[in-house]
């Protein structure tokens, strides 16, 4: 699984819940079927992953999301189901 | 009497850590206002409210104001002067913009064009560039020195609804408690999933949604003053068209800092569905260019970040106001092309408003709050945003017009001012030809008048 282009999430400061997952496949069965698999090419954190292997299911990386809320719009099948982090938790910027 | 209610209202003491706030099972405490979102529109609003007496609390999820916002930015100094006077002396600011330039890319060349004046640099500045911990921190604790309780780490689950009015909200946990209020503001931001998930605007689009990355690159103060050919303190926007966001209508940009720079492109998350690249390679592509390395060269990335802007003007705009709830900024989709705080902040001010007459009158019907709605419309925000209306609806519609056109002002250029063995007139045949090769002249007719259309309005 390679890391797209330009994405730098290792210089964000994350503060990741272990308790709640707050974006999760809701429906990964859709997965399955699906050709666009556009939440792989829009999440700007590289947060799903996949194999290529057509059986295998789309991972989720919850922990290093960023929380700009895409991959629920872009998701053509609606299985993303996305909610913010419990308070507190999650992404932090200082920079801008 | 409104100020009787003030002083009875005023002697409690709200607890501010969420370490100690309320057991779920105790009575809900009860405020005149909720604000959620401690952005630019919320806390306006939390201010001017609070300012007015009311009761007012303020709720954020990220552990301080700013945390989880990022990209840009740039305010518009003169609209925040008549909110807040003098506002630029209250926070650290990073520069002083007196150089504002757009730049038509191709993969290799730049057409350029700007402005730039020393005029700029006198109050009440033009544009000053802020990074948004600091500015929506000194904003936040305005609002808490008027009064208003702030809540960090505490996120909104879902509004409370009773018999299609709004009468509170509900925290996740770790509080998970209900909160009651006579009217909610939500700023909640452009992925406003409250008002969504309440049924009082409909589901999000990703046409209408712009995905933005951005990077934040150290540089030293001077050098960042000689490259962009800047005075000490003062700063430059550079508006970067056509190649960096990929042949998709978008926006790029670069926003000078104190110590740093930002840089940011972003494109409607549908384009990214449909380009088969994402967000990380648009700012690649700027990173790359052979103008723009150089003016980055030896920098040190500190954040990359990204973050979504509604980009769907004036039509997209939900309804605002409902029964004791009213959406303010980028919630209620208030952004006109990329600028969004201003217009954030004045919602928040007119929110404050029309909440405030809302309570005189103990009125919260949607009749009473679409106050707020009218204050909107005969402001700049919804007249600038009405203004640019067909801007937005050209750029669905045409969606390769930047790219297209960058690169024929790029290539016309490049011949023009390259040297070529043959009599000026023949020369002058040679390019039109070169560039009429690209897009033939009668859609390049229709596309300006189109254009043309658009402007004029
Ligand atoms: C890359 C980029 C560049 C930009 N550049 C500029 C620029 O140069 N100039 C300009 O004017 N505008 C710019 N904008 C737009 C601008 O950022 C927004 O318009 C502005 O921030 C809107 O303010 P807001 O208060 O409505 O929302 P936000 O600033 O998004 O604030 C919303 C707040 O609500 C909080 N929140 C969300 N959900 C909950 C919840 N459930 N519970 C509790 N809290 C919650 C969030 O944590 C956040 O603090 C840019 C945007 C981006 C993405
Ligand atoms: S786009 Fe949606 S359905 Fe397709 S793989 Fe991703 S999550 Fe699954
Ligand atoms: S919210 Fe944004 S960063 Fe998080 S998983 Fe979805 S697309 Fe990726």
């Amino acid at each position: 699984m390679t890391k797209p282009p330009g994405i730098n999430i290792a210089l964000c400061e994350f503060r990741p819940d272990d308790a709640w997952q707050h974006v999760v496949i809701a429906a990964p069965e859709k997965c399955r079927s699906c050709r666009e698999k556009n939440c792989l090419r829009v999440c700007p954190s590289a947060v799903f992953q996949w194999d290529n292997i057509p059986d295998h299911p789309v991972l989720v990386r919850y922990r290093q999301c960023v929380e700009c809320g895409a991959c629920r719009l872009a998701c053509p099948a609606g299985a993303v189901e996305f909610a913010y982090p419990r308070g507190g938790y999650g992404v932090v910027y200082h920079h801008g | 009497m409104i100020s009787d209610w003030f002083k009875t209202k005023k002697p409690r003491k709200l607890p501010r850590s969420p370490a100690s706030g309320p057991a779920p099972a105790a009575a809900p405490e009860k405020f005149d206002a909720i604000v959620v979102g401690a952005g630019p529109a919320g806390s306006t609003a939390a201010y001017f409210m609070a300012r007015d007496g009311l009761d007012v609390l303020l709720l954020e999820r990220g552990p301080f104001p700013g945390a989880k916002n990022c990209g840009g930015a740039a305010v518009i100094a003169e609209q925040i002067h008549d909110l807040f006077p003098n506002f630029w002396e209250e926070f650290p600011y990073e520069r002083i913009v007196t150089s504002l330039e757009y730049w038509w890319l191709n993969e290799d060349s730049a057409v350029t064009a700007g402005f730039t004046s020393g005029r700029l640099a006198a109050a009440p500045y033009n544009r000053l560039t802020v990074k948004r911990k600091n500015f929506y921190a000194w904003l936040a604790a305005k609002a808490v020195a008027a009064g208003a309780a702030l809540r960090l780490g505490h996120r909104v689950a879902s509004v409370i609804l009773d018999d299609g009015r709004t009468v509170g909200v509900r925290l996740a946990p770790p509080q998970s408690a209900a909160v009651l209020a006579d009217i909610v503001v939500l700023a909640d931001g452009a992925n406003s999933l409250l008002a969504e998930q309440a049924g009082l605007i409909p589901r999000l689009s990703p046409l209408n949604l712009s995905l933005y990355a951005k990077e934040t690159i150290a540089l030293a103060p001077e050098t960042i003053e000689e490259r962009f050919n800047l005075p000490p303190g003062q700063g430059a926007i550079i508006s970067l068209i056509g190649h960096p966001t990929a042949g998709y209508n978008g926006t790029a940009s670069i926003h000078t800092f104190r110590d740093s720079v930002n840089i940011n492109a972003g494109i409607a998350v549908n384009s990214f569905a449909a380009g088969g690249f994402g967000p990380g390679d648009l700012l690649a592509r700027i990173k790359k260019h052979p103008r723009i390395a150089p003016l980055l060269a030896g920098g040190v990335t500190l954040e990359y970040g990204a973050a979504m802007i509604p980009e769907g003007g004036y039509h997209a705009i939900p309804p605002l106001v409902h029964p004791g709830l009213l959406i303010a900024g980028d919630a209620g989709s208030l952004v006109n092309g990329t600028h969004g705080i201003n217009l954030a902040m004045w919602s928040g001010r007119f929110a404050a408003k029309a909440a405030y007459a809302a309570k005189t009158s103990r009125d919260f019907s949607a009749a009473k709050l679409s106050l707020y709605r009218t204050l909107l419309d005969e402001s700049f925000v919804l007249q600038n945003m009405r203004a640019n209306a067909k801007a937005a609806a050209l750029q669905r519609d045409a969606p390769y017009l930047f790219d297209l056109y960058s690169r024929m002002l790029n290539e016309a250029a490049y011949l023009s001012v390259r040297a070529y063995p043959m009599p000026i007139k023949a020369k002058r045949r040679f390019v039109w030809r070169k560039v009429t090769s690209l897009q033939p002249v009668g859609k390049i007719l229709a596309d300006a008048w189109r254009v043309l259309k658009v402007v004029k309005g």
